[in-house]
């Protein structure tokens, strides 16, 4: 009798911790398993020791192939993980294939995490890859449609961040980038210096777009919640330069 | 007259004594073949001037009187072949289980999420080695001065910290201060490069007077490239804050790299003249034929009294003062100022010597036996008692809290009164350091100029640039390939077992940096076929 997805949970979380040994030896003492789990783990194998050669993507992208006919939540996770072959482990990575395979994850299973995540990397293609929208407007305009779809917050701050990085290092006005730095900021749980940077940005980016009291918020909230950042005297410098104080008038 | 016994047999007499000697040996001073401990720990690391190997030593001898059954040994690896070794060590299974890693290392960029072991469960709870001491209930990042800033930069998964620093530092201009008072009359160290340029002058004079070998500072290629990155750093703060397209305070080598690429800055422009400028004033300061040494040669040229300074980070400091038969003095390197007559109107304000980060990083080897007790050592080595020893025997200062600085290497810590931009445009990537070096004579050389330096580099650049930005492009790769795995696994499980807000917070992680990372290999990629849809700069 097969047994249940739990029992290669160890499997499973010495993937996630790259002990790929550990989690084969765990693999063979698990077995006998369900069919689809056991070629999930198989793929997952392979694609943990990239770079994968031509026989390795084959496997895994019949592999995934066959385990992405199904209708449950596997089934997207082999969709997704097919897009990524498809996009990344190949040595030619062909984009518009991969969005495509996102595309479709989204409409098959919309309320997946897997089609989630997926939108978040159709808007990267989108922004950075694909050929169509060439002008940088209506790519980031187009990445931006694509945030109704991701009801994750998570997921949905880290699209938000890169329409916003995106859109400023393409020289669109600052006050299209704004407001997803902003949203990105809100849904917080940033981690290293990418919370630290943003923080500062939208501090920077407000004061350049003329929204000075929001700009001198960000940019002391970043002295206060930051107090081992090597970039304090820079913008101690710009809020003096700006006529204001390193904290908000009254704080202790 | 008849001889004696052992002029008789002087082989056996000799025989004798040696037998008589092991015994005493055996019985008096040897140690068993067999070390008593249970426990060995290795810790290796390619700090091996004088200093930290005394420290760690010193560290050890205590940890080991505390801990009767662990022994623990100190790997001391040459910086030169470090990499080398490491991957050696590591792909062979026998790697130590704490080892010194530098995410700057060329080539290792898959080290810390294939062979190191995260610490960031330790990190968030107190240091049990800091109790009674003023760090007691304080978790033990918080320990930390920077709360392991560069961690936070470079770990391969953000929030989670795979390394603790033991050390901070800066770059100096260390003194003969003897030889400073002869030359220029007084022991106060000059405060601008104009009084710096006075002082060189002076001890021009002097070598010209006496016919003694004597330049104002100790030269090698190493020590020039230091002086370089220090003062194109400070000159270009305001090309710098130009290019922050992004608005961060900062810019980053591929956004320098892209600006160029895309004809934002040259090297004709005023401020990279007035970097090389100041550089040829420097190298005149230096022998002749310095480009051909390595550091060593330059810590032996002012040891022996023949310079007056040598440029370097504090990592040189103990070396220097316990070899040196003067008083050695570290002072700040003088900063051009707004009214400089020479690179005066380039300069946008005083700019960082030392930021006051933590390094020198120790790792702990996911496959060592010992897990446990490695961490017990590295909690040791970074608490307020083992810091202590360390920095009394290393001459390194503290990366702890609350730690106190000796008054003697209070000079190396700066108070964080300048710009930090990052701004480092010559050397953005390895490709175009590796131009400037290999073109260095043509600006210090004897027929160098700053024009000429300028011009090799602009044609050189393009070509060192593109493939700069490419390795950028491929790192990001790196890091997003093995995660594609690690997210599946993680999301899998999770949603076939009852998985704890921990995981889906790793989950989130994992997924957000493998899209930071992802955004980056692919907007480089953009940035690369524009440059070609551009043609030739």
């Amino acid at each position: 009798m097969p047994v249940r997805a739990a029992d290669l949970a160890e499997v499973w979380a010495d993937i996630a911790d790259t002990r790929i040994v550990e989690a084969q030896a765990a693999f063979k003492a698990a077995a006998p398993a369900d069919p689809r789990e056991r070629a999930l783990a198989g793929a997952l194998f392979v694609l943990a020791r990239p770079p994968l050669t031509e026989a390795g993507i084959a496997t895994v992208a019949t592999t995934c192939t066959e385990l992405a006919r199904g209708d449950d939540e596997l089934a997207a996770l082999a969709l997704y993980l097919s897009a990524r072959v498809v996009q990344v482990h190949r040595l030619s990575p062909d984009y518009p294939q991969a969005a495509s395979l996102y595309r479709e994850l989204a409409r098959r299973h919309p309320q997946s995490h897997w089609a989630q995540l997926g939108l978040v990397k159709l808007g990267l293609l989108t922004l950075h890859a694909l050929p169509e929208p060439a002008d940088a407007a209506a790519r980031v305009a187009a990445a931006g449609t694509l945030l109704t779809g991701i009801t994750e917050p998570a997921l949905q701050r880290d699209l938000h961040l890169q329409i916003g990085a995106a859109a400023v290092l393409s020289g669109l006005p600052v006050d299209t980038a704004l407001p997803h730095l902003i949203a990105a900021d809100m849904v917080g749980g940033l981690l290293g210096l990418v919370g630290e940077d943003l923080v500062i940005q939208i501090g920077e980016l407000s004061l350049r777009a003329g929204h000075r009291e929001q700009g001198i918020a960000y940019l002391q909230r970043f002295l206060r919640d930051f107090p081992t950042n090597t970039r304090r005297y820079n913008i101690e410098q710009r809020l003096a330069e700006v006529g204001a104080s390193r904290a908000p008038e009254g704080a202790p | 007259m008849s001889q004696g016994p052992i002029r008789r047999y002087p082989g056996w007499a000799l025989l004798a004594a040696a037998f008589l000697g092991s015994v005493f040996w055996v019985f008096t001073r040897s140690v068993p073949l067999g070390d008593d401990r249970p426990v060995t720990l290795r810790i290796a690391h390619w700090q091996i001037e004088q200093g930290p190997p005394e420290g760690i030593d010193a560290v050890i001898k205590r940890y080991e009187e505390l801990n009767p059954r662990v022994r623990v040994k100190q790997v001391r690896i040459p910086a030169t072949v470090y990499r080398q070794w490491l991957r050696a060590n590591f792909s062979g299974g026998i790697a130590p289980d704490i080892v010194e890693y530098g995410a700057w290392l060329d080539g290792l960029a898959d080290f810390p999420a294939r062979y190191f072991e995260p610490m960031t469960t330790e990190l968030m709870e107190p240091n049990p080695h800091n109790a009674g001491t003023p760090l007691a209930g304080r978790p033990w990042i918080k320990t930390f001065v920077d709360e392991l800033l560069e961690q936070r930069l470079n770990s391969p998964e953000p929030g989670q910290y795979y390394a603790v620093n033991l050390t901070r530092g800066s770059v100096r201009l260390f003194c003969n201060r003897e030889l400073l008072r002869e030359i220029a009359g007084t022991e106060v160290p000059p405060r601008t490069l104009i009084e710096l340029r006075q002082v060189f002058a002076r001890t021009t004079e002097r070598a010209r007077r006496t016919g003694q070998p004597l330049h104002a500072l100790a030269g090698s290629r190493d020590n020039a490239m230091w002086l370089m990155e220090y003062y194109m750093g400070g000159l270009m703060i305001r090309r710098a804050r130009s290019l922050d397209l992004e608005g961060v305070h900062g810019v980053y080598p591929r956004h320098i790299q892209r600006a160029y690429l895309e004809g934002s800055w040259h090297f004709a422009d005023p401020e990279l003249q007035a970097g090389l400028a100041v550089l040829q004033d420097f190298a005149r300061q230096m022998r002749p034929g310095f480009l051909q040494l390595g550091r060593d040669e330059a810590v032996r040229e002012f040891l022996s009294g023949e310079a007056l300074f040598i440029f370097a980070g504090t990592w040189d400091a103990t070396t220097l003062r316990r070899s040196a038969p003067f008083t050695v003095a570290a002072l700040r390197l003088p900063q051009a100022t707004r009214d400089d007559p020479v690179v005066g109107s380039q300069v946008m304000g005083p700019f960082s010597d030392g930021d006051n980060s933590t390094s020198f990083g120790f790792y702990l080897n996911r496959r060592g036996p010992n897990r446990a007790t490695a961490v017990d050592f590295l909690r040791f080595l970074t608490s307020y008692e083992g810091s202590r020893i360390f920095s009394a025997n290393s001459g390194w200062v503290s990366g702890i809290a609350e730690v106190p600085v000796p008054p003697e290497l209070a000079a190396h810590l700066s108070p964080g009164d300048g710009y930090s931009y990052g701004a480092n445009f010559i050397f953005a990537g390895p490709h175009l350091r590796m131009a400037f070096e290999r073109n260095l004579h043509q600006l210090v050389g004897p027929q160098g100029t700053v024009e000429s330096m300028a011009s090799v580099l602009e044609a050189e650049a393009p070509a060192a640039v593109r493939a700069d930005l490419r390795i950028e492009q491929r790192t990001a790769n790196v890091v997003v390939l093995p995660q594609d795995a690690r997210i599946a696994a993680l999301g899998h499980w999770m949603a076939t077992t009852e998985a704890g807000v921990a995981a889906r917070l790793r989950l989130e992680r994992l997924e957000a940096a493998q899209t930071q990372s992802e955004a980056r290999a692919l907007m480089i990629g953009r940035w690369l076929q524009a440059a070609e849809a551009a043609g030739p700069k």
